[in-house]
């Protein structure tokens, strides 16, 4: 590693254009040798500076080196330092001098004389040479040609009416940008030598700006220095060409990679056993395992927690069916793609009779809870939800798992009710539990942003102890992947685990991503790491809390079998209907043979539970995906 | 530091009765067959997944390859007859059948001419009516086209066919492949190399002495190849640890002849649409899973293991970089094998996306040519 004292030997080129990568140079840690590019190759080549503003033809031929990421001297199009000069135009051409103060240029030269758009208009017996350092001007006279380049070449005396400006015609030729340098050296660079380069270019290229005419318009306007993928693929293709020719050597355009980085883990080891035997973890603790624990590691402790609270094979799943009474909201959230406004042409309030057909479907394929949720609107009271409930539970043997608390403040408010008669009546009416739908993230300054118009957090943790009092049970639920940080997200889960430990009313934890549908990968692809995470750390945290359901609604069968052996005991449901996130694009469609294929092929036995998560009745169908002969309900 | 295996994952192991394996793979001891055969018998994919997650810690820490390529299939017509294929025609002229002329093969690479790419991969059909010139042609019109694209091309099984169609040792055409422009070889046609399984699902492809001479004879030569295993049709699990051993072998050869050699190994999971074993279900996510991590954890000397995004889903594939992948493919353009036997993958992924599935799943992303030197900043 580079330090004061043993200070990084590199060489440079004392043209114009390479002034902005070096003017910032802390001369300190840098020794800065300028040179002209030739004798920059060979100080590298003999290990005599670690590190060099490199032709591009000397990275491809001389050793092992790599490129600074990121960094060039280039151009897109004409560049006017690299020159093919003459008092002639090329049909008249003897001789062309090629100067040998820079190879890469030298090369560029005769790739586009012999193969490229000057092959036609050259004559085909024109002798090509090189020339000492400097020296090709000389043989620019009479029918005589000459590479110059560099400051040289911005500085031509008037006679040389004929000029070629190599990087245009490169351009015209591939459709492509030329690099001409680089900062290339040893492979074992130390990183951090790499990162002062890259900070020194860019302080050095703000400079340009206060430069005097014409240096300020040649090195903003013609002269490139990002190397981004176009600069690439014109570098790589030079090299190609080159290589081909025999011209330049077959070195592979290579880049210093990323650091690898450094174990962070070790210190964890304390705080992965202390969730996994269940002792409870602070804030601190908790926010620390989300942000630096290993995703394997943490999989592996919430996995020894859910053996030593569910010692079982056994993964329960329940039939149910999402009734979703009304579309019509007044709240109109960010990310709901399913509201629409009282008067739209898609709106509905479902009839009596859609509703009984629904529930009768239900029952025939053995379902036993059925999840009521709607819109808020705005004539729907009290008496609505009475009459509804009565309804379902005078004629079918079904749970009901009704009402998110938006719904419940929605009729406090319509019905002009306390909450506590609210859930009485509602509780009276036959409503069994609640999901834990809407608390989104608990976090008040995070619902402000993703819903403003929904409940503040202790609303919603008010309507869930008030439930939980008059008996109902519910879900507690994490909607992640919007705005809210990981100290938010742990945070939320300390409101549900201190509910908890005041009412033990939550009977399940269950946490899914943000679904958004406006990119090219799947909605929400990209969230299943990110969720394997914060479901194994759901369930270290939520050590009050039994049962932790996995979410292959939204992350696909495959990654909810993982969840399996990493925290979750529970499979959700069968849907009947799931009209909320299927608007918003993604829905992994299940039915019951593919649930519990899915948890035997994880290695579990299928169950059937009710929402208080008993078990009602063994699997429905064989291992061989077959019905099982007596489903018993 | 060398990383190790963390208390509560060595617990979690330990619960499951692999205490002993964590040992040997903590220890850097090589997994024997029935070490493979018992990780498969195992339905803790976690643990398993946290001891794989092990070894690729330590071969490539946080590191995340990915390249961006373009796809070439020549033809689809296939005299071959696998049972688990959606892509093969038998003869010209059937429905779907097609075969590219040179100037369409070319035409896709042109097309991509501003975009960067560093490579080109080209796998067809066991054309019976072309000859040896078409894909000789093929090459050399690809490299004049794009001399800086690396060509990784034809599968061992195409290898063979050609060597017994126009009479040439593996060698010859190899050889006469690379002189035209070919540079490394993927690792298709491996499917399940125990006789058993490869008679029902191939019966009619190079068995699997031949798939492995011409790895070795390429490697001889000096050239790098790649290996797969296609999982989750009708093989045990006994076969698929056969399979992975046997490649084990195979490299253990190569790497002591010091030449060429395989560097990635790609599990591709079977897909059941449009295909003779639609019947079959299709394997679900955690058997990949596995898989992945149960290659890694045999494969001690293939140094990557590929998740090939297109068949597994974006989702398991990139929850796999904690299950001992190391290598996510790349940008694939212009995807047609496994699209016409039903993946729902999207056929390219933008790179910004890739990147994205990288860096959410908490790895550090790093964009590589065929030879995983970085080649651009991710």
């Amino acid at each position: 590693m580079a330090t004061p004292i043993d200070r990084v030997r590199i060489a440079t080129v004392h043209f114009t254009n390479a002034w902005p990568l070096t003017a910032r140079l802390d001369h300190t840690r840098f020794e800065v040798l300028h040179h002209h590019p030739a004798e920059a190759a060979r100080l590298l080549r003999e290990g005599e500076v670690d590190l060099a503003l490199l032709p591009v033809a000397s990275v491809l031929t001389d050793g092992d080196y790599r490129i600074v990421p990121g960094v060039c001297i280039g151009a897109d199009g004409p560049v006017q330092s690299v020159l093919l000069v003459s008092e002639v135009p090329p049909e008249q051409w003897e001789v062309l001098a090629l100067d040998g103060c820079s190879r890469s240029s030298a090369v560029l030269a005769e790739l586009l004389v012999k193969q490229g758009p000057l092959k036609d208009r050259v004559p085909t017996d024109l002798t090509i040479f090189r020339t000492e350092p400097g020296k090709a001007l000389e043989h620019a006279v009479g029918k005589g040609a000459a590479l110059i380049i560099g400051d040289p070449a911005r500085e031509l005396p008037e006679r040389l009416a004929e000029r070629i400006d190599l990087a245009g015609a490169w351009k015209d030729w591939t459709g492509l940008p030329f690099v001409f340098a680089v900062w290339a050296g040893r492979p074992d660079l130390d990183a951090e030598v790499i990162d002062e380069l890259r900070r020194v270019a860019t302080e050095g290229l703000a400079l340009r700006e206060g430069l005097p005419e014409p240096d300020r318009t040649y090195l903003t306007d013609a002269v490139k220095y990002e190397l981004d993928d176009r600069m690439l693929s014109g570098l790589r293709r030079y090299a190609a060409l080159g290589a081909e020719r025999g011209l330049l050597g077959t070195r592979d355009v290579v880049l210093y990679g990323p650091r690898v980085q450094a174990y962070r883990r070790t210190d964890l080891d304390t705080l992965l056993c202390k969730g996994a035997e269940g002792e409870r973890l602070s804030f601190e603790e908790a926010h620390r395992l989300h942000l630096e624990a290993p995703i394997a590691d943490l999989g592996s402790a919430a996995n020894l927690r859910r053996w030593a609270l569910h010692p079982t094979d056994d993964v329960t799943y329940i039939i149910s069916r999402n009734i979703n009474y009304t579309n019509v909201c007044v709240t109109a959230c960010k990310f709901c793609a399913f509201y629409r406004p009282e008067k739209h042409r898609e709106a509905y309030v479902l009839t009596e009779d859609q509703i009984r057909a629904k529930c009768e479907e239900l029952v025939s394929v053995g379902g036993v809870e059925v999840l009521l949720q709607g819109g808020l609107h705005r004539s729907l009271g009290i008496e609505y939800y009475e009459e509804l409930f009565r309804f379902i539970k005078s004629n079918f043997p079904l749970n009901l798992h009704a009402l998110s608390p938006e719904e419940i403040f929605h009729i406090m408010k319509i019905s002009d009710l306390s909450m506590e008669a609210t859930m009485e009546r509602l509780a009276a009416a036959g409503m069994d539990s609640l999901p834990g739908g809407g608390a989104e993230v608990l976090v008040d300054a995070v619902r402000k942003k993703i819903a403003p118009l929904k409940c503040t957090t202790d609303q919603w943790l008010e309507a869930m102890r008030m439930a939980h009092k008059m008996g109902m049970s519910s879900s507690s639920t994490l909607m992640f992947g919007m705005s809210e940080t990981a100290a938010d997200r742990v945070e939320h889960m300390m409101r549900l685990r201190d509910l908890q430990d005041e009412t033990r009313g939550f009977v399940a934890f269950i946490c899914w991503t943000f679904q958004p549908d406006n990119t090219y990968v799947k909605p929400g692809d990209n969230t299943a790491a990110d969720y394997l995470r914060v479901n194994a750390l759901s369930r270290l945290v939520l050590d009050n809390i039994p049962n932790i359901q996995a979410s292959w609604v939204t992350q696909g069968p495959g990654v909810a079998q993982a969840s399996l052996h990493m925290g979750c005991n529970d499979f959700g449901s069968v849907m009947l209907e799931e009209n909320v996130v299927s608007s918003a694009g993604t829905t992994f469609a299940m039915s019951v043979a593919d649930v519990e294929r899915n948890i035997r092929e994880a290695g579990f036995n299928p169950v059937r539970r009710n929402a208080q998560y008993d078990h009602v009745g063994a699997a429905l169908t064989r291992e061989n995906g077959r019905r099982a002969p007596a489903p018993a309900t | 530091m060398t990383p190790t295996l963390s208390t509560v994952s060595r617990m979690a192991l330990k619960r499951i009765g692999l205490d002993d394996l964590a040992e040997k793979v903590s220890a850097g001891e090589r997994l024997s067959y029935e070490d493979g055969v018992r990780l498969f018998e195992e339905r803790d994919v976690a643990s398993v997944g946290a001891l794989a997650n092990l070894v690729r810690e330590r071969l490539h820490g946080d590191l995340t390859w990915f390249n961006r390529n373009l796809h070439i299939n020549a033809t689809n017509v296939c005299e071959a007859s696998c049972i688990f294929c959606s892509f093969a025609r038998l003869e010209e002229g059937m429905d779907a059948a097609y075969t590219m002329s040179l100037e369409d093969a070319v035409g896709r690479v042109r097309a991509l001419k501003d975009r960067f790419i560093t490579e080109v991969h080209i796998v067809n059909g066991l054309h019976p009516g072309l000859p040896f010139s078409y894909y000789t042609e093929l090459l050399r019109a690809v490299k004049a086209e794009r001399p800086d694209l690396h060509i990784k091309g034809f599968t061992a099984v195409e290898i063979h066919y050609y060597a017994e169609k126009y009479g040439m040792s593996y060698e010859q055409v190899l050889v006469a492949l690379r002189e035209a422009g070919l540079d490394s070889l993927p690792g298709g046609g491996a499917e399940i190399f125990h006789p058993r399984a490869r008679k029902k699902l191939c019966h009619d492809k190079v068995d699997a002495d031949g798939w492995l001479d011409v790895h070795r004879t390429a490697h001889r030569l000096g050239m790098m190849t790649n290996c797969t295993m296609l999982f989750g049709s009708i093989e045990t699990h006994e076969e698929r640890v056969d399979h992975l051993v046997r490649l084990r072998a195979l490299q253990d050869e190569s790497l002591a002849a010091g030449r060429g050699r395989m560097q990635t190994f790609i599990p591709l999971r079977f897909h059941n649409d449009n295909n003779r074993l639609s019947k079959l279900a299709a394997p679900t996510g955690h058997d990949s899973l596995k898989t992945i991590a149960i290659s890694r954890l045999m494969l001690d000397n293939v140094p990557h293991i590929k998740s090939y995004w297109i068949m597994l889903g974006v989702k398991i594939a990139q929850v796999s970089l904690w299950f001992g992948a190391d290598d996510l493919d790349g940008t694939v353009l212009e995807e047609r094998i496994y699209h016409m036997a039903g993946a729902e993958t999207p056929q390219g992924l933008p790179r910004h996306e890739l990147i994205k599935l990288i860096t959410t799943a908490g790895r550090v992303p790093v964009e590589r040519d065929t030879h995983y030197n970085t080649v651009a900043e991710a």
